[in-house]
Formats: structure tokens, C-alpha cells, sequence
């Protein structure tokens, strides 16, 4: 027990620490907030369009895609979208992961706690302040039943793991190619696309949506707005839950064998 | 002339250090087309459903998508040296420019050739190609030439987002990353017809930040549309300078800002 106490101050510490780091960019997230804000018109202003011309009815009306949108642009820098991220790359591309494995923690978990850290720091600065100043501006639906709101917030919880879990895996690949924008490009614009990012997944054509269903990544996205906004109900939270869950353990194994794989090969560079 | 075979050994070094790194280049090639295949894709999806948007078919989209799409994607490639420029102020890197017998302006040009985007020029000079096919434009000469003057208009305008951001440098070492609102966001608002705007929004997006020039008010031209939309056929014949005189004005905003330019040290 006394271990394990230890062992989680040692982490939230480090935590703490990105925590602050990202404390030191207030300009940068001011404009971020902005940027966010940006995209969020231009949402708007396409779905409006789309919408004021299309008479029958659809699976998400627009208040609803609004909103939708609102909770993407407010959860936007929580997403493993950011090909900014790659503190793990440039550690292993300058030799500086070498001082990182000498220190007694592990790996995998040292940058589940950075990434925790900035999760918080996100969600605080970013999230927060994007979703509240929206709802002057638009109209957001809010749930009314508190069993939708901690469904969404625990669903929301295994969507940020998921998305730490998928940053670190992707840039873990750093140990084979070293520079590693080509690959999160790649898996960027897929995770981009399943996720349910530019378009809801229920508004797509129905053999794509079956292919979405069938991959992780709508549980970034898509499953947590769409519990918010009361698309799944009753057993189908579980069962979504369920999946989110299994996922989280596929992604942070498969995390897991490519740095035990990748330190077996490692050439420390730089000095 | 001089300045000219200059830059282009210059652009063979890029490439040369570029090429370092193989397989990680060949990926980020094709990263970049994925990522833009992914963004059609999308707007296909939306037209699947809504099948129009504001009186425009998927396919004169896809063609306001692809000139857009050029426009950044050579932008980014040849003015990268503006585009990553915040670090030479901060390392202090500019002061070696500022003595060395060439203008400032051309070197930070020249510095930096992005040989990966590539990947993304060919998405969109492909998705403007079978937009072309799947739309009926009486092409003539004077059109194609109207085209390639708005292509190169629109890279300048691009480029000179750019130079903003660059120039703002000298006055907060750090970039300031609002610009991104403009060269991405700009991409991104760009790929859809303008009239779906409000009037604030599309009237500092043509005044003050001429993005509407770059493909809305030629598409408009090349694609018969101007009649029912509302703009002046002047302007349209106009529009594809707006980029030129865009580069121009930051390129004066640099020289000043230049004169102003304070060290970090080193």
C-alpha cells in the first residue's frame, strides 16, 4: 500500500509539472481560444446553409449538430488530433530519452501522466471557456437527466484516456522512422475522419457508418456527444461504455509492445 | 539573375536535407494527401445528404476546393521560410541574415523550400481536374489565363499571411499563432461558396483580408455564376489582382517591421 502511495505521488507530481508547463503559453491559448472559436463559425455557418435548403427530415437537427460541434471545438485539444504532441519523438530524436529511462518510473505511465496533465490544463482553459462563452452565442442543448450527464462524463473520461493512449502509441513509432509527422499525419487524418470530427457519424451514409462502428476511434467522438445529446440510451450506454473500455486495453497494450519493442532497438542519438 | 540560380540551389539543399530522413518523407507525402483526401471526403459526405448547398453542386465546390487547396499547399511549400520564421528570432538567428549582401526579405524567401507538400498539391490539382470533368466550362484562352492568374494570385496572398505572421515576430519574438485563423482556417472556409456567410463575416474576408478573391469571385467567373450571385462583374475581373497587391502591402509591413527589429542576443 505504502508503495503504491508513493508510486502515485511520484506521478501526479509529474503531472503537476505539465500542468504547469502549459500554464507558461496564455498568449497561445488565448489565440487557440480564438482559433477555436473561428472554426466553430465556420461550422455553423456551413451546417446552417446546408440545412436551410434540405426540408426532410434528418437523424440530428441543426441545434443539435450545433451543439455537436460546440462540444467538438471545446474537447478539440483533449483529441489526439495535435501533431504538436510529440515531446516523445523529440526526446528519442535528441537523445534525451536515455536520461528519462535512467529515472525509476515507467516509461508508458511517466507520459500517460504528462498527457493527464495537459488533459487537465485543457480542459480548464480551453474546454471550459469555449463551451460557456457558446452558449451566449448559440444554442446549446443541455441534458436535463443527471443519469445522461454521468454517462457523457464517464464516457467522456475513457475518450481522453483513449486519446492519451493513441498519442503515445503513435509517437512511440519515433524508435523506428525518428521523425514522426509523416506517420501521425496519416493516422491523424483517419482518426480524424472515424472520429466523427468534421461530420456526425449519424448523419452519414449507411455503409460507411457500419465501417465506423466497427473502429475505435467514434469512441472519441462521437459515442460521448452523442450520449450527451441523448442519441444513446438505456442498455446501449453500457454496451457503448463497454467498448470505449475495451478499446482503452487494446490501445494502451499495443502502447505498451511497441516501446518494449522499440527500447530492445534503441540507438540513443545526439550526446 | 543572380538572386534567381541563387535560390535555386538553395531549394536543392532543402531537398538534399529533406531527403535525409526517406522514409519519414515518404510517409509525411503521403500524409498530406490523406489528410486532404480526408477533408473532400467529408464534403462529399454532406452534399450525399443535403445535395446542394446555397445553389451550389458538389462538384463547382470541388472546384472553389481545389484552387484554394493550390494555392495553400504552394504557399506553404515555397513560403516556408516565413511560416517557421520565429525561430530565427528567437535563436537570434536573424542577425547573421541582417550582414550578410542580400536583402533580408528574399533570404528568409529562400531559406526554407518544403519539397513534402507536394503530396497535397496533387490532391487538389486532382480534385480540380474531375471537378472539371464533371462540370461543362467553355474554356478559352483568355479563361485559362485567368485561371493561372488567379493561381499565382492566390499563392501570393497566401505567402503574404505569411509574411504577417513572420513580420509580427520582430515585435513578439513568439509567433503569434492567431494567423493560423487565416492560412488553415482560411482553407477551410474557403472550400465553401462565400454567399453562406454573413455580411460581416464575407466583407472582412474581402476588404480587409482578401481570402474571397482568392477562389470564391474567380470560381464565380470561371463557372458562369455571377449573374445570380450578386457581385459586381468588375470586381470578378478585378479579383484575381487582390493577392499581388496583398503580397505588396506585407512585403512593405516587413521592411518596416525589419527596421524595427531588436536582437535576443547570441
Amino acid at each position: 500500500m505504502r508503495f503504491l502511495y508513493q508510486a502515485s505521488q511520484v506521478y501526479l507530481a509529474f503531472a503537476r509539472k505539465s500542468f504547469q508547463k502549459q500554464m507558461q503559453y496564455r498568449v497561445a491559448n488565448l489565440a487557440g481560444l480564438i482559433t477555436n472559436f473561428f472554426f466553430l463559425l465556420v461550422y455553423v455557418f456551413v451546417y446552417t446553409a446546408f440545412y436551410a435548403v434540405y426540408t426532410g427530415p434528418q437523424p440530428l437537427n441543426l441545434d443539435e449538430v450545433i451543439t455537436y460541434f460546440v462540444l467538438c471545438q471545446s474537447f478539440f485539444m483533449l483529441m489526439p488530433f495535435w501533431g504538436a504532441r510529440s515531446e516523445i519523438t523529440s526526446a528519442i530524436k535528441d537523445g534525451s530519452v536515455a536520461l528519462q529511462l535512467t529515472k525509476p518510473v515507467d516509461f508508458q505511465t511517466y507520459w500517460f501522466t504528462d498527457e493527464f496533465g495537459k488533459a487537465c490544463y485543457y480542459l480548464l482553459m480551453r474546454g471550459l471557456p469555449t463551451f460557456l462563452i457558446s452558449i451566449f452565442f448559440f444554442k446549446v442543448a443541455i441534458p436535463q437527466q443527471p443519469t445522461v450527464l454521468i454517462a457523457f462524463a464517464v464516457s467522456m473520461v475513457l475518450s481522453i484516456l483513449m486519446s492519451a493512449a493513441i498519442t503515445i502509441t503513435i509517437f512511440s513509432s519515433a524508435f523506428w522512422t525518428l521523425d514522426t509527422t509523416g506517420i501521425s499525419g496519416i493516422s491523424y487524418s483517419i482518426i480524424f475522419l472515424f472520429s466523427g470530427m468534421l461530420v456526425p457519424i449519424a448523419l452519414w451514409p449507411e455503409w460507411l457508418a457500419h465501417i465506423a462502428r466497427w473502429l475505435p476511434f467514434e469512441g472519441l467522438i462521437d459515442v460521448p456527444f452523442s450520449i450527451y445529446l441523448g442519441k444513446i440510451t438505456g442498455i446501449n450506454i453500457w454496451i457503448a461504455i463497454s467498448k470505449q473500455m475495451a478499446w482503452n486495453l487494446f490501445f494502451v497494450g499495443l502502447g505498451r509492445f511497441l516501446l518494449n519493442r522499440g527500447f530492445s532497438r534503441l540507438v540513443i542519438q545526439g550526446g | 539573375m543572380h538572386h534567381l540560380s541563387l535560390y535555386f540551389h538553395f531549394v536543392k539543399l532543402r531537398i538534399r536535407s529533406q531527403m535525409e530522413y526517406r522514409l519519414s518523407f515518404l510517409f509525411e507525402l503521403f500524409a498530406q494527401a490523406s489528410i486532404s483526401v480526408m477533408d473532400f471526403f467529408m464534403i462529399a459526405l454532406l452534399f450525399n445528404r443535403f445535395k446542394q448547398l446555397a445553389g451550389w453542386s458538389l462538384w463547382e465546390v470541388g472546384f472553389l476546393y481545389g484552387i484554394v487547396g493550390i494555392c495553400f499547399a504552394v504557399a506553404e511549400m515555397v513560403g516556408r521560410g516565413f511560416d517557421v520564421f520565429q525561430r530565427n528570432v528567437v535563436r537570434g538567428g536573424f542577425d547573421t541574415m541582417l550582414v550578410r549582401p542580400l536583402g533580408t526579405f528574399y533570404q528568409v524567401f529562400a531559406h526554407e523550400f518544403l519539397l513534402r507538400r507536394v503530396g497535397r498539391i496533387a490532391q487538389a490539382v486532382v480534385v480540380l481536374l474531375i471537378a472539371n470533368s464533371q462540370l461543362t466550362i467553355p474554356w478559352s484562352f483568355a479563361k485559362v489565363g485567368y485561371l493561372f492568374v488567379t493561381l499565382m494570385s492566390g499563392t501570393c496572398f497566401f505567402i503574404g499571411l505569411f509574411v504577417i505572421g513572420a513580420t509580427s515576430c520582430f515585435w513578439t519574438v513568439q509567433s503569434i499563432e492567431i494567423i493560423n485563423i487565416f492560412t488553415n482556417g482560411g482553407v477551410f472556409m474557403g472550400s465553401y461558396p462565400f454567399s453562406i456567410y454573413r455580411w460581416w463575416f464575407r466583407h472582412f474576408f474581402t476588404f480587409i483580408i482578401p481570402l474571397a478573391c482568392v477562389n470564391y469571385f474567380p470560381s464565380l467567373f470561371l463557372l458562369g455564376k455571377v449573374g445570380s450571385s450578386g457581385v459586381s462583374p468588375i470586381g470578378v475581373q478585378l479579383a484575381p489582382f487582390a493577392g499581388f497587391l496583398f503580397l505588396g502591402i506585407t512585403m512593405l509591413f516587413w521592411r518596416w517591421g525589419v527596421l524595427r527589429y531588436q536582437s535576443t542576443g547570441h
